[in-house]
């Protein structure tokens, strides 16, 4: 059920169009890496589609008529959608973040790598926003593959070292862009783009949530969810400004945020503990109190 | 709704136009009479006819321009070229663009952008490459255009190039521009579906179409005083300020003779087109469609 949920909500980027294309879903319906995989059977593709166009418009003039009919009858092969060329234009403008930042200069130099006309960009709704989510994401998707592969191990650890691992995982996909993931954040914060950011944040915590499977929680499920989206983000400023090598001093501030955490739960249960013994306390001495009035 | 209207005002006026009462565009498109304003005429005669008419305008254009829109003209362009979002290296054919008016536009962006990135090397050199094509039918109208590029001190650039030639029939390669903007140009062809075709033909993959046109309105009490403005104070204004009536006549009837945005855009979609979207200005006086090219 969770899955689907994350599912229905990518839907709102690129998923939807990956998925209903006629072409796409038999050949990448289940490859781990939807995105990036897709590629070098993509560029095939469409390689042969503008050659077959190319003879396909080279008589316009002339026959004007005829080849417009070929062009429009459904007997063509089907054309990449545009979601492809952007998703693919997109996949090949993170290499060039790194250099130009989450910026309209990245997509178009990504767009001349993949010989997509750079004028695609303009076509782009929140050019760079439509960036920092696609990445948003695809690390997204790159966690779920590594938790179904069982890659990170957690069946062998405890609920909070399961966290810790999680959020470190999703947060070393980030590592190579920290020069300029402040500037991602700042796109992501722009009223415009706020309402993606969320769902998407909340999309993660619900994946770290599910993944790390902590049940038999006093606590309320919410109240998880917020506390480890509150961890999460504030260990990925913390990594904003952490220079030490690979970023240690991060994983140290997480640990210690996941016991924190942890700690503040068992606070919870002892407090609730105390109170029912409290209740049951006042409760018999009360019954104790009007026995004796009787 | 309108087009039956209209005539019947004409008609009061007792001008000589010989007028058809409905005729839907599809039907007009199809048919080997074409219109030129309320008027048919001939496929043959009408390029000619709309000839003449930009031979006559073409020294008064822009002050007619500023003085009918009341300057906006110049706001719709801005927004026209915002849309295209022009970058460095990019080959641009400008079409019905006599004047120069998009063109200029779209360098000055371009020029700006790369000021704001002057660090990049790798721009230079792409600088060297950006070529706007500008291509309209009537001489006179490339004339101002190049007169106007000399007082700008655009005149010397390499990048601008100015070409006599028929949208219909383009004399420049498939697969050979970034982008294709057609502004208050599209509603003088004789056939669209061509232009269309040809636009389609000359975008490289990911190249992207636009057009800015005059189009409908269909906010009710806008739509009457929009009526009463084009057909009593343009015509007037033609003839007082370019000593023209008949043209600017011309000119707000072939607006009226124009596909509603709607299917204008389902001609566009069925050119090839992907992405097609368009916006209204103005409570649709003008709209600018665009499509993308995979």
């Amino acid at each position: 059920m969770h899955r689907s949920a994350a599912k229905r909500l990518l839907h709102y980027s690129f998923f939807c169009a990956n998925r209903t294309s006629p072409i796409r879903t038999p050949l990448h319906s289940r490859s781990p890496l939807r995105f990036l995989s897709s590629e070098p059977p993509f560029s095939d593709f469409n390689t042969r589609t503008s050659t077959t166009h190319h003879h396909d418009t080279s008589h316009t003039h002339t026959h004007t008529d005829t080849s417009r009919t070929r062009r429009t009858t459904p007997t063509t092969p089907p054309r990449a959608t545009y979601e492809e060329e952007q998703t693919r234009v997109l996949a090949a403008s993170l290499h060039h973040v790194i250099r130009l930042g989450w910026s309209e200069a990245a997509m178009i130099a990504g767009a001349r790598d993949v010989a997509v006309s750079p004028s695609i960009v303009g076509a782009i709704p929140r050019k760079e926003a439509a960036l920092v989510e696609y990445f948003m994401d695809e690390s997204l998707q790159k966690l779920i593959d590594m938790i179904d592969s069982d890659e990170l191990q957690l069946k062998d650890l405890v609920a909070s070292e399961r966290i810790a691992k999680l959020i470190k995982a999703r947060l070393q996909m980030q590592a190579p862009y920290i020069s300029k993931w402040p500037q991602a954040l700042s796109i992501q914060a722009q009223p415009s783009n706020i309402s993606t950011s969320f769902k998407q944040r909340a999309m993660l915590v619900d994946e770290f949530c599910h993944a790390s499977n902590d049940e038999g929680s006093g606590v309320d499920w919410y109240l998880k969810r917020s506390i480890v989206g509150g961890i999460y983000s504030t260990t990925e400023i913390y990594m904003l400004t952490d220079n030490s090598t690979d970023f240690d001093d991060t994983w140290v501030f997480l640990n210690e945020r996941v016991r924190d955490a942890f700690d503040l739960k068992k606070t919870f249960q002892e407090v609730k503990y105390f109170a029912e013994a409290v209740g049951a306390g006042l409760g018999t001495s009360l019954q104790g109190f009007t026995k004796k009035g009787c | 709704m309108l087009v039956i209207r209209m005539p019947v005002r004409i008609a009061a006026r007792s001008l000589r136009s010989k007028i058809l009462p409905m005729f839907t565009p599809a039907a007009t498109l199809h048919s080997h009479a074409t219109s030129f304003g309320f008027k048919e005429v001939n496929e043959e005669d009408k390029s000619q006819l709309v000839g003449n008419v930009f031979t006559k305008v073409a020294s008064n254009y822009d002050i007619m321009n500023d003085l009918m829109s009341g300057g906006l003209h110049r706001l719709w362009k801005e927004r026209l070229v915002s849309k295209l979002s022009p970058f460095p290296g990019m080959k641009h054919l400008d079409v019905a663009g006599g004047t120069g008016d998009v063109a200029f536009r779209i360098l000055e962006t371009i020029y700006s952008v790369h000021r704001r990135a002057v660090d990049d090397t790798l721009e230079d050199d792409l600088h060297e490459e950006t070529q706007i094509h500008v291509c309209d039918i009537n001489p006179n109208m490339l004339n101002v255009g190049r007169k106007r590029a000399q007082q700008r001190g655009l005149g010397d650039l390499g990048s601008l190039t100015w070409i006599e030639g028929d949208a219909e029939r383009l004399t420049f390669e498939d697969n050979s521009m970034d982008g294709y903007t057609i502004a208050f140009g599209i509603r003088n062809v004789t056939h669209i579906e061509k232009v269309l075709a040809e636009a389609y033909r000359v975008l490289k993959k990911g190249g992207r179409f636009l057009c800015l046109e005059l189009s409908h309105v269909d906010t009710p009490v806008f739509k009457q005083l929009y009526d009463q403005y084009s057909f009593s104070v343009i015509p007037v204004m033609g003839e007082l300020v370019a000593g023209d009536r008949d043209s600017y006549q011309y000119l707000v009837e072939s607006v009226r003779r124009f596909p509603p945005q709607e299917v204008f855009a389902s001609m566009i979609a069925d050119a090839g087109f992907q992405k097609v979207e368009y916006e209204n200005l103005v409570g649709g006086v003008v709209a600018i469609h665009s499509g993308l090219k995979i």
